[in-house]
């Protein structure tokens, strides 16, 4: 806990906020329920218009009215700045945000101090990221790599390591994260002195610092070989993510008063609630529906410049962007993957086991419901495929495995429903998808005096077919996923929800998400996709049985209101074990030894002491006065001009 | 099934495989051992299949089963020649052929035997089933169309995998599946810095978990781990080939640093050619089309500095007064060492005392070389910093390159003065405005590269100290006060006056170049910032 007094505070990179802390609206207090004061930490998403996520995070804010949501966003660039927000619901009670992509040089020149504090935190960090271990089991790998060959020994030295290694391993590894995290903290704590940041994290010391850690003894293979470009690339690129360490948003009146940090991604988003813990102790969820880590390695592989990174200054950046994720993962309370392949990068990560809860995405459920309840009344020879229409789709093999189909049933027909991707790659792929069908399928009709058609159709959501998406999914007895490359598939969830059979390929989530309530063949096996068919085609109370498993699956996993519920239960989780504690001071700044009452820790229903002097009961002389107003330590100027308590202490 | 699996996989290593007899045993153990399936074990919890349901295990097993039969089949011909290959090269017997097909007789084993809620699982099984009939029917495979059943397909396998072995291994080169693999991803393994990046490749590529148990992995991690140890790579990366893409010269800030001495030269003929009140108009002009001049030809091309490092007010009035001083300063202090002075200068020959216009023309046209100075220390310096190893090694090989560009701004410099002089027909001050032209280049070069503080301390000392010098001779007039002006006196009794304004900016260049030594050598200097300055 932060216990120093507040203290004047360089301006540092631009913040705004939404409204001046003295309009705040009032806190909703429900009767006997908790009242939550969520830090709600995005980068590049909700609130604004473009962002990323922002759904999701809609849908939890509105869905949760009975807290308080306080939003932190980072935003990704100044076009996503411009085109504004998206309307907020009034449980958000403040907004601040602070741009990721321009910080602006302070000015602020260290002195002697400041400068060794510096150098010696910097100095630790590139330490940490540079140290030989990366920060995943890499242990075991060293092992795998020194007995080379085959693929049997590779897997051996591998096991062996890790039942061996794992020990010693594990406590190097903590050790490193150790430093790593004190490193990052007592950058934080100087820029809070100090600030200045952003020029002293490109000043040479920090160059130097860095190719110090490079030179020096059982530093990372790739590290050893980086030049002076390389470091440079480093120095910028970890100067870039650690702007959020510079930001004014750890005042005891901004995230030092929320109850809760909710990040939702790794990365940048989760810095500033890995801060507000180390500066207020206020507890850290993280929720990610893509790994950000995973995303650093899919993503830009270029520097500032726009030229392609060298192999050194892309294994150092990956070190520390990893070493920052384990951080992540390491301090938050609960970390919650949106699917397992999520949990298998954080647990790779370092996230420990017992504190991932897998929070499946929600989806609106209730526009399926009518089709989903409905009697089967879709035609039972048609095969729907739903989705983007693009080359990891691969329709190619759903072509020719309808070709299959149709040795066997003749009469089936195939209607795909979806629009191509963006960009040349999409339309140049429909293209050949439909002359593949017009090979494959020549046109056909039921006698020689009427007009044939293809038995395969595309067709976009809003056309005359299909005008809504249900619809699409209604036309057809079973649905078909053929994606060779698939993340969460949403297109399954929702033919689970509108309860139709649905045969898909083995990718991605796809077993997951479909339990046992559908038939799963492997990817690019068009045989197997088309026996699958063909078995649930030809029966079709199979198909109904597997259909009402998926919607009842569907309905118990995939809806909006398992999400929020799922999200509500694990914020009362968090508070309940692990809430924050502020000492409460009185308007001389004095602090209040029993302010907070001891019931404040006992998880449960507890009369709020202001409605008891509403009440009007005859007391002590002493009692009948107004209350004291009690305000966190640290803003003891805030509390002369009357500022209410902070929400959290009056619930919890 | 899994356990049992990966204990095989375990066993690979330990046991290598000496005889096939030994293989057999061991192979028959897992086999015995599988006889029994149904026990749902509890590592199939590894799996890490969040809401397990009863159903939902065994249909992720059958999977597992069943990818590893059919993705095989997407490389080779027939699974089964795939299988064959693998085995044949890498043990030699039957055993491997043996235990696959334990591992699909276990799958659906597991299936049929788990609890089954509704019709679900079987429904699997007998996908599972078909699949594997579906190979052996498939092209020419010695095992013939057996009919589906576990128990026949493992015999199957077991017979017919010596005998595939030496057909296949004529028949398919490539028998390391992770080579396969390893060739299919070749770019993303030479690029790969670590085995995350691998693993994020492939599943970016459709790899998941369960084909990995196709390559005898647990996950993508450790095939991504085994691909990243075999990756070649042959000790430091090559040094990067490409060009650093330097500044170039451009037309318009070639034609922009003209501007200033275009101008100056302009405003002096313009000077000579007038009389009285003309002439002062003409020179009012000159003056401020010459400032506006500058501030042009310092707004683009290699004098450029970032916004927030623009010079400050304060730093530009004390450039303006350096400018001024050696305009005017060396008459004025003559004059005024000699008692004057007695009028305005008028800038001709039957001027009180004399206007120094030969210096103000070539430091305006010491805009150019400067100009093309910064140029060639930028992109050498870009150049040097993109093949030099350390930033030790970076910093002595850009000291000598800073030192022979200034040297060469020197003579550029000179040469200006000695024509300007011989041009106006005035006696050159090659000390004191070559001092003041090499003091402004570095201060420029200084701030450009985003050291603002020294060149604005420098700058405003060194004014200071000129105009103490001016105001100590006023001041030495008087009464009681002559001690005053007994130092510049002496200075410029001894040099000439224009000695002054050469000591002072020849002692705050060397100051201000011993600085840049230090700081423009810095690799940091030099890096570029892109988005922000």
């Amino acid at each position: 806990m932060d216990n120093r007094p507040s203290r004047h505070r360089h301006v540092r990179i631009r913040s705004s906020r939404c409204e001046p802390p003295g309009q705040r609206r009032l806190p909703i207090r429900e009767i006997g329920g908790a009242l939550v004061r969520i830090g709600l930490l995005t980068e590049g998403g909700y609130p604004y218009v473009s962002g990323d996520a922002r759904l999701w995070c809609d849908r939890l804010v509105r869905g949760l009215g009975q807290h308080e949501f306080d939003i932190y966003a980072l935003s990704r660039s100044e076009q996503q700045e411009d085109e504004g927000w998206i309307e907020l619901p009034p449980q958000v009670s403040r907004v601040r945000t602070a741009p990721l992509w321009t910080a602006e040089d302070d000015g602020v020149g260290y002195g002697r101090r400041a400068r060794r504090r510096f150098a010696e935190c910097y100095e630790e960090l590139a330490a940490a990221v540079c140290a030989g271990d990366a920060p995943v089991g890499s242990a075991a790998f060293e092992g795998s790599a020194g007995a080379g060959g085959s693929a049997g020994s590779a897997v051996a030295a591998g096991s062996v390591g890790a039942a061996g290694g794992g020990v010693a391993a594990g406590g190097a590894s903590a050790a490193v994260a150790d430093r790593f995290g004190s490193a990052l903290y007592g950058l934080a704590e100087l820029a809070r002195d100090e600030g200045g940041l952003v020029g002293a994290l490109r000043s040479e010391t920090a160059v130097r610092a860095l190719e110090r850690a490079c030179r020096a003894p059982g530093a990372l293979r790739a590290a050893r070989g980086a030049r002076v470009p390389d470091l440079l690339t480093v120095a910028a690129q970890v100067e870039r993510t650690l702007r959020p360490l510079s930001l004014d948003w750890y005042e005891d009146d901004g995230l030092g008063s929320v109850d809760l940090c909710h990040a939702t991604s790794g990365g940048a988003a989760a810095l500033p609630g890995l801060l507000a813990r180390h500066f207020s102790g206020v507890p850290l969820l993280v929720t990610e529906y893509g790994v950000q880590l995973r995303a650093h390695y899919l993503g830009a592989r270029e520097d500032l410049e726009g030229r392609a990174a060298s192999s050194s200054a892309r294994a150092l950046l990956a070190a520390f962007h990893g070493r920052l994720a384990a951080e992540a993962y390491r301090q938050a309370e609960i970390i919650t993957p949106g699917n397992t392949h999520a949990r298998r990068w954080q647990e790779r990560c370092g996230a420990d086991r017992a504190r991932i809860r897998t929070v499946y995405p929600g989806m609106e459920a209730s526009r399926f419901s009518d089709v989903g309840e409905s009697a089967e009344a879709a035609d039972a020879d048609t095969l729907v495929w739903v989705g983007r229409i693009e080359p990891a789709k691969d329709l190619i093999s759903l072509l020719h495995a309808f070709a299959e189909i149709r040795k066997d049933e003749p009469k089936t027909r195939l209607r795909i429903v979806g629009a191509p991707a963006e960009g040349l790659e999409g339309a140049t792929y429909l293209a050949h998808c439909k002359a593949l069908a017009a090979q494959l399928f020549p046109d056909e009709a039921d006698g020689v005096h009427t007009v044939g058609d293809n038995p395969v159709s595309f067709e976009e959501i809003g056309g005359p077919e299909v005008p809504t998406l249900p619809e699409a999914y209604e036309a057809g007895a079973v649905v078909v996923l053929s994606s060779v490359v698939e993340g969460f598939p949403i297109s399954l969830v929702e033919a689970m929800f509108c309860g139709r059979a649905t045969v898909s390929t083995d990718v991605g989530a796809v077993v997951e998400v479909i339990g046992g309530t559908g038939l799963v063949v492997p990817p690019r096996n068009p045989r197997a996709l088309a026996e699958a068919c063909v078995s649930l085609l030809r029966d079709p109370e199979r198909r109904a049985r597997l259909g009402a498993a998926a919607r009842a699956r569907a309905l118990e996993l995939f809806t909006v209101e398992q999400n929020i519920t799922a999200f509500h239960s694990i914020y009362l989780d968090i508070l309940s074990r692990c809430p924050v504690r502020r000492v409460l001071v009185d308007a001389s700044g004095e602090p209040l030894p029993f302010a907070i009452p001891a019931e404040v820790h006992v998880p449960g229903r507890w009369a709020d002491s202001g409605t008891r002097l509403v009440a009007g009961r005859p007391g002590p002389g002493w009692a009948a006065g107004p209350p004291v107003r009690g305000v966190p330590l640290g803003s003891a100027s805030g509390a002369a001009s009357g500022e209410p308590v902070p929400a959290g202490e009056g619930a919890w | 099934m899994v356990n049992g699996r990966r204990r095989t996989g375990r066993a690979d290593a330990t046991r290598a495989p000496g005889s096939p007899g030994a293989w057999d045993a061991g192979s028959e153990e897992w086999l015995t051992g599988v006889e029994e399936p149904g026990t749902p074990d509890a590592e199939v919890g590894e799996t890490r299949v969040v809401d397990v349901q009863p159903g939902e295990v065994r249909v992720v097993d059958v999977q597992l089963g069943e990818s590893r039969v059919a993705d095989a089949r997407r490389e080779a011909p027939s699974v089964a020649d795939a299988r064959r290959g693998w085995d044949a090269v890498s043990r030699e017997d039957a055993g491997a052929a043996s235990r696959a097909a334990a591992a699909a007789a276990a799958g659906a084993g597991a299936a049929a035997v788990a609890p089954v809620s509704g019709r679900k699982p079987s429904a699997h099984v007998g996908e599972a089933a078909s699949a594997v009939r579906e190979d052996s029917v498939r092209g020419d495979s010695p095992y013939g169309s057996e009919p589906a059943g576990s128990d026949r397909e493992a015999s199957a396998y077991a017979r017919g995998g010596a005998a595939g072995d030496r057909k296949s291994s004529a028949r398919r080169g490539a028998v390391d599946p992770v080579k396969a693999l390893m060739h299919r991803h070749r770019e993303l393994c030479e690029r790969a810095v670590d085995p995350l990046e691998i693993a994020a490749g492939l599943e970016a590529h459709g790899v998941t978990d369960r084909t990995a148990t196709r390559f005898r992995h647990r996950d993508v991690f450790s095939l991504a781990e085994e691909m990243y140890a075999r990756v070649p790579r042959a000790g430091d990366p090559a040094p990067q080939s490409e060009a650093p893409d330097t500044p170039r010269a451009r037309a318009d800030w070639a034609l922009l640093t003209l501007l200033p001495g275009a101008l100056c030269a302009a405003t002096l003929a313009g000077l000579r050619f007038t009389e009285g009140r003309p002439r002062l108009a003409v020179a009012v002009v000159g003056v401020f089309a010459i400032s506006m001049g500058l501030r042009a030809a310092v707004r683009r091309g290699p004098l450029r500095a970032a916004r927030a490092w623009h010079p400050t007010t304060s730093t530009r009035a004390w450039t303006c007064g350096l400018l001024a001083y050696a305009l005017l300063g060396d008459g004025l202090l003559a004059a005024g060492i000699e008692g004057g002075p007695d009028g305005p200068p008028t800038g001709g020959p039957d001027s009180p005392w004399p206007i120094a216009l030969a210096s103000v023309l070539a430091l305006t046209l010491a805009v150019v070389p400067a100009a093309w100075c910064a140029h060639l220390f930028a992109v050498r310096a870009r150049r040097r910093l993109a093949t030099s190893r350390g930033l030790e090694e970076f910093a002595s090989s850009v000291r000598p390159l800073l030192l022979g560009v200034f040297g060469l701004f020197l003579c550029a410099l000179g040469g200006l003065l000695a024509g300007s002089g011989a041009w106006l027909g005035e006696p050159p001050a090659y000390a004191a405005a070559g001092a003041l032209g090499a003091l402004l280049l570095l201060a420029r070069l200084l701030t450009v590269h985003g050291f603002t503080h020294a060149p604005a301390v420098i700058l405003a000392a060194t004014g200071t100290a000129e105009a103490l010098a001016l105001v100590s001779v006023f001041a030495g007039r008087l009464p009681g006060c002559s001690l005053l002006a007994r130092p510049v006196e002496t200075v410029a009794a001894a040099w000439g006056p224009g000695s002054v304004p050469a000591l002072v900016c020849g002692g705050a260049a060397l100051v201000l170049l011993i600085h840049a030594t230090r700081t423009l050598t810095r690799a940091s200097a030099h890096a570029a910032h892109g988005d922000t300055p």
